[in-house]
């Protein structure tokens, strides 16, 4: 077990009348991986931008690195190692692909000149993208875009990395290619958390489970538990998802 | 980054060298620097309102090109600029020492104001940019010594030969000219640049990869208000005096959005061509009235339209042409790039 990087001290987030984090509480240690699973609409990417700043929470507080950082923008949480990739691409779209990797390593990884480059450079082959390098961002698939939210992640050096459903859509030998690109980034010590639908992906890289429903964490533990847990069958898999022990399937949705 | 491979990697600043848009550059300088002398003043006044709109607009892109701060409250540091030169000179400061000191006062008066301006957002920025404008006119008409609302005439060029002063407002003007596009050249080049093209395309996506958005609005708004300082400082030394309810006038900014949207945002050739198309429509269109403007808004609108990128952006990408490189290339292992001159010497088979 490692130091906690990250904790989560009963953060509570709403919109209106919308409860999408109602006081969670987490620890997440270096070196973790922790995978976020959750029917659509459960609070995953607010939660996801409440940590790296893009959302202010209601209350609670968020620790990095054992230091408050609710005061810090996202930029800045950026530059602590905070790193995360968008479920909606945000590419720079006139910007070339390895334009959009360089500002990255430039900014979030801290680097100038040469080893801004050269790690850029680094991230494209390891993530598959170095033909594409010198194309506008604007002329890439959804496949392809997603991999840059990936890529553009990895080169802020973070040392946390938030990925956001980066596996939806990918055939099995791409989700294969990128679960071994997420444990590349794992064995330097980086700690994953993964929101994501495709749980065959999730289960090749994360050691730690949590199922998030209305804003609460109904589930903590290993992938197996997790989604054996009658709980987490119900409001997760309940639409009958091969399941036939639910009671209560669907009752939820 | 599980060990990667270290791969010699050579990256530059454009696919081809831009050897041939230096020496344009720089042909397209040295003949303009010789004007004075090959053709009447008339000219050359034209090109000194020429070269203010082209500052102006310039400054513009990179405000709301790049940055994402749609201001229509330029004119504040236009007055502002026009209005230092004219205190230094009430003072025995040559105008032409005023320009510089000029843009120098109006990036400082910036810094403050940002302050201000930037608790705003969006259209409300718009709109409070606009409402500090006028109240630094309201601020500047309160000064009798400074000619209140009726405007005053600029001392110390009274005694000049008009050739020799408007030869020299013409360089004056250039030399700004000059500056201003050099200055958005390197600034959009440097790392800043790069952050600003981000922040261009995604302004949250910027700030996820660690990109200091509020800083590099706060650079550039800086930066704009020293280039309309200078602007503005060229205004009342080409006119001799000035009023104002004309130097804080909101049309400089509608000037500089038609300019800036026919050319094409984001871009620095953009604002070039887009000040050259609005020059010539107004030259043409000149007897009837203010036409021109109807013409030339009419045409900014279509192009908000259907061709968003401006009329650069159609040419860049049809014939991938970039007058001012600031990207960044990767080569690859065997890629073979040639120059402009080593295209040449193939031409000519020495190659």
């Amino acid at each position: 077990m490692g130091a906690p990087l990250l904790e989560l001290d009963r953060v509570s987030k709403r919109f209106g009348s919308v409860v999408v984090a109602e006081s969670l509480s987490l620890t997440v240690r270096t070196g973790d991986a922790l995978g976020i699973v959750g029917p659509n609409g459960a609070g995953k990417s607010s939660l996801f931008s409440v940590i790296s700043g893009d959302l202010a929470p209601n209350s609670g507080e968020v620790r990095f690195d054992g230091r408050p950082v609710n005061a810090l923008g996202a930029a800045a949480r950026c530059r602590l190692g905070i790193g995360r990739t968008y479920q909606v691409p945000r590419s720079f779209e006139h910007m070339t692909v390895f334009e959009n990797v360089l500002v990255a390593a430039g900014r979030g990884g801290g680097l100038a000149g040469r080893p801004a480059a050269e790690l850029a450079a680094a991230v494209l082959e390891q993530t598959g993208l170095r033909v594409e390098a010198n194309r506008p961002a604007a002329r890439l698939g959804l496949l392809q875009r997603k991999r840059l939210e990936l890529a553009r992640a990895i080169a802020t050096r973070p040392r946390l990395l938030m990925l956001d459903e980066v596996a939806a859509g990918l055939t099995d030998p791409e989700v294969r290619q990128l679960i071994e690109v997420v444990n590349g980034v794992r064995r330097e010590g980086v700690a994953v958390i993964w929101v994501e639908h495709v749980v065959r992906a999730l289960v090749g890289v994360v050691d730690r489970l949590i199922c998030l429903a209305g804003g609460r964490f109904i589930g903590d533990g290993s992938p197996a538990e997790v989604l054996a847990s009658p709980e987490v069958k119900e409001v997760f898999l309940g639409t009958g998802y091969g399941v036939g022990d639910t009671p209560g399937g669907g009752a939820g949705r | 980054m599980s060990e990667p491979t270290p791969r010699p990697i050579r990256v530059t600043r454009s696919r081809r060298p831009a050897t041939a848009s230096a020496v344009l550059s720089a042909i397209a300088v040295v003949a303009l620097l010789s004007l004075p002398y090959v053709v009447y003043a008339n000219v050359t006044s034209l090109l000194v309102n020429l070269f203010i709109l082209l500052v102006l607009a310039t400054m513009w892109n990179l405000l709301a090109g790049y940055a994402g701060l749609v201001s229509v409250g330029q004119q504040a540091y236009i007055g502002l600029g026009a209005y230092i030169v004219l205190v230094l000179a009430q003072n025995g400061v040559s105008p032409f020492l005023g320009i510089p000191l000029a843009a120098a006062g109006c990036a400082i008066a910036a810094l403050p104001l940002s302050l201000l301006v930037f608790r705003l957002r969006n259209e409300y920025f718009a709109i409070g940019t606009w409402v500090v404008a006028e109240a630094v006119q309201l601020i500047a008409v309160r000064f009798p010594s400074l000619g209140g609302g009726t405007g005053a005439s600029l001392p110390g060029l009274g005694g000049w030969d008009p050739a020799l002063r408007l030869a020299l407002t013409y360089w004056a003007a250039l030399a700004v000219v000059v500056l201003a596009l050099a200055g958005a050249y390197l600034l959009l080049r440097s790392r800043l640049g790069l952050d600003l093209t981000a922040i261009r395309d995604d302004e949250v996506g910027a700030r996820s990869v660690g990109v200091g958005v509020s800083r590099a609005k706060r650079i550039v708004y800086v930066v704009a208000a020293g280039g309309a300082g200078a602007a503005g400082s060229l205004l009342i030394i080409s006119q001799l005096n000035v009023q104002a309810g004309s130097v804080f006038s909101v049309q400089w900014s509608a000037y500089m959005i038609f300019v800036a949207v026919i050319g094409g945002l984001g871009t620095i050739e953009g604002p070039i061509l887009g000040t050259v198309i609005f020059f010539a429509l107004q030259q043409t269109l000149a007897e009837r009235g203010a036409w021109y403007l109807v013409v030339v808004g009419g045409l900014a609108v279509l192009i908000a339209m259907y061709a968003p990128q401006g009329l650069w952006g159609l040419v860049s990408e049809r014939f991938d042409l970039r007058l001012f490189p600031v990207g960044y290339w990767l080569h690859g292992d065997d890629a073979h790039t040639e120059g402009f001159f080593g295209r040449l010497r193939r031409l000519v088979g020495r190659d």
